[in-house]
Formats: C-alpha cells, sequence, structure tokens
C-alpha cells in the first residue's frame, strides 16, 4: 500500500492565475462597461477571506489529513494512481461535492461555514476566492471517507478536490453569458452558478454542482438562469459590515445564541444547530421553503416554473 | 510553493487590487436616486415590512424608514445597500453625522454622513424606536 504519495496543492500554485484573472475581468469590465461589477471594499473583503482561508487550511489540514490517513491505514483496498484512477476520481470527488455544498445550505452548522462565500452582493471572481476560515469544524470531512476506504489515496483526494476548486473560479463571472448548449448541459457553468448566487426566491437552494451540473440534473436541484428574471446576488438578510472576522464567524455566533435560548427543550436546541437555515422554534424567521411558498401566495403564476 | 513567495503573492495581490479598483473610482457609495428607490432597498431586505414614510438624507446615501413595525435605516454597503430596523440603536453625533450602534452582529456601526440640520433631527425620529 502507497503510504507516501506527493502531488502539488494546486489551490496554491494558482494564485497567480488568480490575480491575472480577476486584472482581465475588471478591465474588461472597465473598458466595455459591461460583464459586472466591483466595488472596492467588496473585493477586498473577498480576497482577505480568501487569504484567510488557505491560512485556515494550513494551519488546521492537518486535522483531516490526519483523519484521512487514519483511514487509509485501515483500508485493505489501493486503486493505485493510473490516470484512469484519477479520473475516476475526480469525478466521484465531485460527486462528493455537490452533497457537501448542499449540506453547506441545508444544515446550519454547515451554513455557518459556507454563509460567507454568499455574503457579497457582487458576483465576479473575488466573489470565487470569498471561502469559508471554519470549514474544518463542520466535520464535512466525514464525506470524503468512502472514497479514501474504497482505496483512492488520501494524497490524490485532495488533489482533485484541489482541481474542482480551481475550475469553479472561472465560473463566478458575469462577464460570460452562456457557454455551448453542449457544455451547459454538462457542465457547471457561469449561468449555472449565477442561479447558486441568487437570492431570488426561485433561485434558492439551486445548483450545488461543483464541476458537473449533471449532479444537479439527477437529484432534482437544477433551476436554469431565466432571461426574465434577474439574479439578485448576495443573502437573503445582507450584511451590514465589511469585517472579515464578522463575515467569518456571525452565523456560528448566531446559532450560539439560538441555542443558548432559556426555555428550549434539547429538541429545539438541536435542531437550531441542524436544521435548515431560518428555521426557528417560534415560527419567527423564514426557511428558503418558507419563502418560496410566500412568494408563490403572492405570485400563483409562477407555480410549476422553474425553482418553485 | 514557498510560504515566503506564497505570503508576497498573496500581499501584493490583494493591495494592488485594492488600490486599483480605488485608483478606477469603483469606491464611491450606493446613491438611493428617490424615495421610491430607498423603498425598494428596504424592500429587498424587508419585504413583509413595506416602507410607509421615507426620509431621504441630502446626499441621497441613506434613509430613514417608517413602516407599520417600526422604524429603520437603509444605507450604503459599497455600491448596494442594506437595512436595518432601529430596535435597540444607540445613536451618537459625530463631526460628519451619526454613528448608530445596533445590537447586530452583522451591522454593529452605521456612519451616517448627514447636515447639520438632518444631524439634529433624526436622532429624536430615531429614538421614537429606539
Amino acid at each position: 500500500m502507497t503510504d507516501m504519495l506527493t502531488y502539488p496543492d494546486v489551490t496554491q500554485l494558482a494564485v497567480p492565475f488568480f490575480i491575472a484573472a480577476i486584472l482581465i475581468e475588471l478591465m474588461w469590465i472597465v473598458i466595455k462597461r459591461r460583464g459586472g461589477r466591483y466595488e472596492t471594499r467588496d473585493a477586498l473583503t473577498s480576497l482577505i477571506m480568501g487569504a484567510g482561508s488557505v491560512a485556515a487550511g494550513i494551519l488546521l489540514g492537518f486535522i483531516a489529513m490526519g483523519f484521512f490517513m487514519a483511514l487509509w491505514k485501515i483500508t485493505p483496498l489501493d486503486l493505485g494512481t493510473s490516470l484512469g484512477v484519477v479520473i475516476l476520481c475526480f469525478v466521484l470527488d465531485d460527486l462528493r461535492y455537490y452533497w457537501v455544498h448542499r449540506f453547506g445550505h441545508r444544515i446550519r452548522w454547515v451554513w455557518a461555514s459556507h454563509v460567507n462565500h454568499h455574503s457579497s452582493q457582487h458576483y465576479n471572481l473575488t466573489t470565487a476566492l470569498r471561502q469559508t476560515w471554519t470549514g474544518t469544524f463542520t466535520l464535512m470531512m466525514l464525506v470524503r471517507a468512502p472514497l479514501i476506504l474504497l482505496g483512492f489515496h488520501p494524497a490524490l483526494v485532495l488533489f482533485c478536490g484541489g482541481l474542482n476548486l480551481i475550475y469553479q473560479f472561472w465560473i463566478h463571472t458575469e462577464a460570460i453569458g452562456k457557454m455551448p448548449k453542449w457544455f451547459e448541459a454538462v457542465m457547471n457553468t457561469p449561468s449555472h452558478h449565477r442561479v447558486h448566487h441568487g437570492r431570488n426566491a426561485r433561485y434558492l437552494d439551486a445548483n450545488y454542482a461543483g464541476v458537473f451540473i449533471i449532479w444537479d440534473k439527477m437529484f432534482g436541484t437544477f433551476v436554469p438562469e431565466l432571461d426574465a428574471e434577474k439574479v439578485d446576488y448576495g443573502l437573503v438578510h445582507n450584511l451590514g459590515t465589511f469585517n472579515p472576522l464578522r463575515v467569518a464567524f456571525h452565523e456560528w455566533l448566531g446559532i450560539f445564541r439560538d441555542v443558548m435560548q432559556p426555555g428550549l427543550s434539547l429538541r429545539q436546541r438541536l435542531m437550531y444547530m441542524l436544521a435548515p437555515p431560518g428555521w426557528s422554534h417560534d415560527g419567527s424567521r423564514d426557511t428558503s421553503a418558507a419563502i418560496k411558498r410566500k412568494h408563490l401566495a403572492q405570485n400563483p403564476q409562477d407555480a410549476g416554473t422553474p425553482g418553485f | 510553493m514557498a510560504l515566503g513567495i506564497l505570503l508576497i503573492l498573496v500581499g501584493g495581490g490583494i493591495t494592488g487590487i485594492a488600490v486599483l479598483l480605488h485608483l478606477l473610482g469603483l469606491s464611491k457609495p450606493a446613491t438611493l436616486q428617490d424615495e421610491a428607490a430607498a423603498a425598494k432597498a428596504w424592500a429587498d431586505e424587508f419585504p413583509e415590512d413595506p416602507a410607509l414614510k421615507v426620509v431621504l438624507c441630502h446626499d441621497r446615501h441613506a434613509a430613514l424608514i417608517t413602516t407599520a413595525r417600526g422604524r429603520g435605516v437603509v444605507w450604503p454597503m459599497g455600491a448596494d445597500t442594506t437595512a436595518r430596523y432601529l430596535t435597540g440603536a444607540r445613536i451618537h453625533p459625530t463631526k460628519t453625522g451619526l454613528r448608530i450602534d445596533l445590537p447586530d452582529f452583522t451591522a454593529p456601526h452605521i456612519h451616517l454622513t448627514l447636515d447639520a440640520d438632518e444631524a439634529r433631527a433624526w436622532p429624536a425620529l430615531m429614538e421614537q424606536t429606539a
């Protein structure tokens, strides 16, 4: 069994590409006066969140790696590192990403980590870098366990995860409209991912894909971008701060405050952690399902259309 | 990649992009065109509690909103806006207007640029619900 296997840290190697691509997108928007928007403090916050995410990975990465190596020691399977295995690992890791991402929107404990990625009201390449600092605490590393137990080396799994994140960088743009039909049918694209970042009732909880949009089509979460409904980016309740610490930790604090409320049952406290974002014991807040329901009550003509 | 090179790339990249954006004039705060725009900005955050009355400040960067549930404020978040109710707000005069401190981790301080008349009048309006 291969214990020592190393792949390059592709997300770190991609940093120069990220910077160059942001500058190209920015110039395109400034010169053409279309294709998106940039604002200084928003972009700065996104970039600091990205740098913080890399730092968190360096500081806390050993926890996930230790867990994966422990699994690797107990599994009797070793699929090796042939090209076919790498491709299979990439595809299966993308399926893993779909479910982690879906949990990230449907379980508040995981949403607390992921929310910062959606906290910008802009949608440009810097938004792609607005990444979590607290992913380790969600324990979503558990979802990778089956891959390692099946015989994919931890280093290979992490390499594929890095490639997945790099792919997702370029789809955070308004500068690209739609890709060719065949590409839109199979791959995640700027159009599909714009929908995912929408706060419109129609677009909530849709398009969780990383690389292949087929997962959303398979599992019933695909919503196309409609010309008739422009995507409104951001959170249902947008933040009133650019402070990266508040951006990174606000939902964790929200969970803590909700769980510590006096007079709640144990079940209610657990629901504040594990139910979908917006759940409340007294019904005073709205989940995405409630937002969609209320939208349909006011706009019954939308029933049966994408997203409803 | 060596950590030193990564730090230089990340630090230099962030600083360079931020400076460039500012020099390109992309730091201007959002302007609310009129009362209707302020009401829409409020509705974007609180669609079930529409604005009944809107007081736009002189430079149209912020608005005081009255709704059936109380008072709130719309203010710029960069090129966009956000809004909050003023429940529990503490209001402090500043050299350029007012600072509103809210018991809200996601919007702890709101800095409003107001002229002298607005800075005198708005606290009384706000304190009706503060």
